[in-house]
């Protein structure tokens, strides 16, 4: 298992350029997920990892060594596609021995070696057949079982559960954990799916443009994103962003009539910009009430989503909308009047142009 | 509603079958006729009607094989009764087995040594023309080459032209470089004319094989050498095969070339069995035998090949 390093990673496509000054560490047994969308980096900055990928400056170290100009096969590294890439022409088990075969382990070794990971991926039984008769999590188990074979210093993972169904890829999600958490091997894993990063991370890495975001636990990520596209990204619904102004202690989102009541201390780091402010709510701190109470807003629902454990609910004030997280049947239909106030403690302000979090509420 | 049909479905159905035997009889008719005279008695060959029903006999091929000429008298009883039954057949034909003075042995005819020419050279070309053609078509599949478009065009373009316009300059060149009549030189003519066509057959199938398969195999601890020869050779079989096929039937047909660069030592046998009309009455029999023959080389290649030409490529284990 091993530590990876990258500094000051640049990476151009022709005059594109996918990776703009990335330094992050990998601690020895972490799992990092890079999360990002498409186009975000991601997959360049795994593959430069992996030596599939050069990089045009910069640096990269596996345990204090550099290898980014080695090539892929000496890095001991392990990588596990999207596509599973299982050789057609070989069974199970030879897509699996095939990373031994190439540092010549004599062949009672491999059997054994081979055995012992098909065991814990409980594929013992496809050893035999080849992939093209396998379902897709078995494809994903084998491939898995190739990159862990090895014992690879590292085990890179590029969408692995992307061509999944719903269900199976949560399914897989845990055997991914679990596996993790015996095996301890330090893992990169690439997704643009969030539930998948925050429910597998040791933490998470924010890339967006070829650039880092943000890095952090998960939790850290979710409750305090360091700017606009971390919050907007992140989180499920999307956190509701809106186009606000200060009137006193009063936060008015612009095109609504009535402000919400914040508490002085609340407003400090957003007193001390001068430009536009957006704020940004999840949908769990917007607080729903029947009745008007203090510091509640009128309010009018125009769509539910009954999502079962919980409703999501949609309210207009004046011009816009928030979106707001009740319990079930709390609301009844579109067209009710309800009253609407926002949790303070849970609001983030960010600078409009810039994108930074103000932080002033956290 | 799998098995259940619409009168619609049922008689396109039946027409289809119909048009399949309508194009089956006309490609195999010439077949038939050739196949038939070859086993014909050369008075039957060119009957007018045609013969349908005659007693086989193989003296077509005896005499593919053997060097004869015309009887001036007829043997004595002892010489046909002391010959061997095949010599009987060319006797009975008005004719004598050419032998040897000395040693009396029988003088065989050039087609052997001819159809032998044809194996090697077809066999040869083939091989390298299509492994030349892998690692082309890999190489422009897999790298950035410097006007990659511009490579192919031009590899494409050597087909651009009827070979035969430059069939005089080839002979020239062929004659100063002392490869007129020689195995190597038609090797290498039918290698260069087949390796654009396999270059781009290749190309077109190197494409579809996804490149996780190699970089699985790198960052597995592979060369790119290896990962080719383990994980991309293997899932290009199927193509190379079909390319293999093609190239094959071009070497093996081809003419003109054969015609124009030898005349003995590397011969072929497409020039040499037309060459068997030319003197006096054309023996029919003879010449349907040499090419019956000749068709059986490519209809085994092809019948040994045919699990690869009809399977296609299997991708069952790349999800997209």
């Amino acid at each position: 298992m091993a530590q990876i390093d990258i500094r000051n990673v640049q990476k151009f496509f022709g005059q594109h350029q996918v990776l703009k000054n990335l330094n992050l560490t990998i601690e020895d047994g972490e799992f990092v997920v890079m999360l990002g969308q498409s186009g975000g980096g991601k997959t360049t900055a795994l593959r430069a990892i992996a030596g599939l990928e050069t990089v045009t400056s910069g640096k990269i170290l596996i345990n204090g060594t550099e290898v980014q100009d080695r090539k892929a096969a000496d890095r001991d590294i392990a990588f596990v596609f999207q596509s599973f890439s299982l050789y057609p022409h070989m069974t199970v088990r030879e897509n699996i021995a095939f990373p031994l075969r190439a540092v010549r382990m004599n062949a009672a070794d491999r059997d054994k070696a081979v055995s012992e990971v098909a065991e814990t991926l409980q594929i013992a039984e496809h050893l035999n057949r080849k992939p093209s008769a396998l379902s897709g999590g078995d494809m994903q188990r084998v491939a898995i079982g190739r990159a862990l074979v090895r014992r690879p210093q590292a085990l890179l993972m590029d969408e692995p559960l992307g061509v999944l169904d719903a269900k199976l890829r949560e399914q897989m999600r845990a055997e991914i954990k679990r596996l993790h958490i015996a095996r301890g091997s330090t893992s990169v894993y690439v997704t643009h799916d969030q539930i998948e990063a925050m429910s597998l991370a040791d933490r998470i890495v924010i890339l967006h443009d070829g650039v880092l975001q943000q890095v952090g636990p998960p939790d850290e990520v979710y409750l305090h994103p360091t700017n606009l596209f971390v919050a907007k990204f992140v989180g499920s619904p999307v956190m509701n962003v809106n186009a606000v102004r200060l009137e006193g202690n009063s936060v008015v989102i612009n095109g609504a009539s009535q402000g919400f009541h914040f508490p002085d201390q609340m407003l400090g780091h957003a007193r001390s910009t001068a430009g536009e402010m957006t704020l940004g709510v999840r949908p769990e701190a917007v607080l729903l009430s029947h009745q008007p109470s203090d510091g509640f807003v009128e309010a009018v629902t125009t769509n539910i989503e009954p999502l079962g454990s919980h409703d999501i609910v949609d309210v207009r004030l004046g011009d816009t909308v928030l979106r707001a997280r009740t319990e079930s049947a709390f609301v009844s239909g579109e067209g009710q009047k309800v009253w609407a106030r926002i949790d303070p403690s849970q609001a983030h302000f960010f600078d409009t142009a810039t994108g930074l979090n103000l932080r002033g509420a956290n | 509603m799998a098995g259940v049909r619409t009168p619609r479905e049922i008689l396109t159905n039946r027409v289809a079958i119909v048009a399949v035997f309508v194009a089956l009889a006309i490609m195999l008719t010439p077949i038939y006729w050739i196949a038939s005279t070859s086993f014909k008695p050369r008075n039957l060959a060119t009957t007018i009607p045609p013969t349908v029903v005659f007693e086989p006999t193989v003296s077509p091929f005896v005499k593919l094989f053997t060097k004869r000429s015309q009887l001036r008298e007829q043997p004595t009883q002892e010489e046909y009764d002391a010959a061997p039954w095949w010599e009987q057949m060319v006797f009975d034909g008005g004719e004598k087995v050419v032998r040897n003075r000395r040693s009396g042995e029988v003088t065989m005819s050039g087609y052997g040594d001819r159809f032998t020419n044809s194996l090697i050279i077809s066999i040869v070309s083939t091989v390298l023309a299509v492994s030349m053609g892998t690692l082309t078509a890999y190489g422009f599949s897999r790298f950035k080459v410097a006007g990659e478009d511009d490579w192919l065009f031009f590899i494409l373009s050597t087909r651009m032209l009827p070979p035969v316009v430059v069939a005089i300059p080839m002979f020239l060149m062929y004659r100063v470089v002392g490869l007129n009549d020689t195995h190597l030189g038609l090797i290498i003519l039918y290698t260069a004319f087949n390796l654009s066509f396999a270059v781009w057959i290749m190309k077109g199938f190197i494409d579809e094989i996804p490149r996780e398969y190699e970089e699985a195999a790198l960052v597995d601890g592979y060369t790119r050498m290896q990962a080719f020869f383990k994980v991309v050779l293997p899932e290009a079989l199927t193509g190379m095969a079909a390319t293999a096929v093609f190239c094959f039937i071009t070497a093996w047909n081809e003419y003109a070339f054969a015609l124009i660069m030898t005349n003995r030592n590397a011969q072929t046998a497409p020039p040499y069995i037309p060459s068997q009309v030319g003197s006096g009455l054309p023996d029919w029999t003879v010449i349907a035998a040499g090419t019956l023959l000749f068709l059986i080389p490519v209809a085994i290649f092809t019948f040994l090949l045919r699990n690869h030409l009809l399977r296609g490529m299997s991708f069952g284990a790349i999800r997209k």
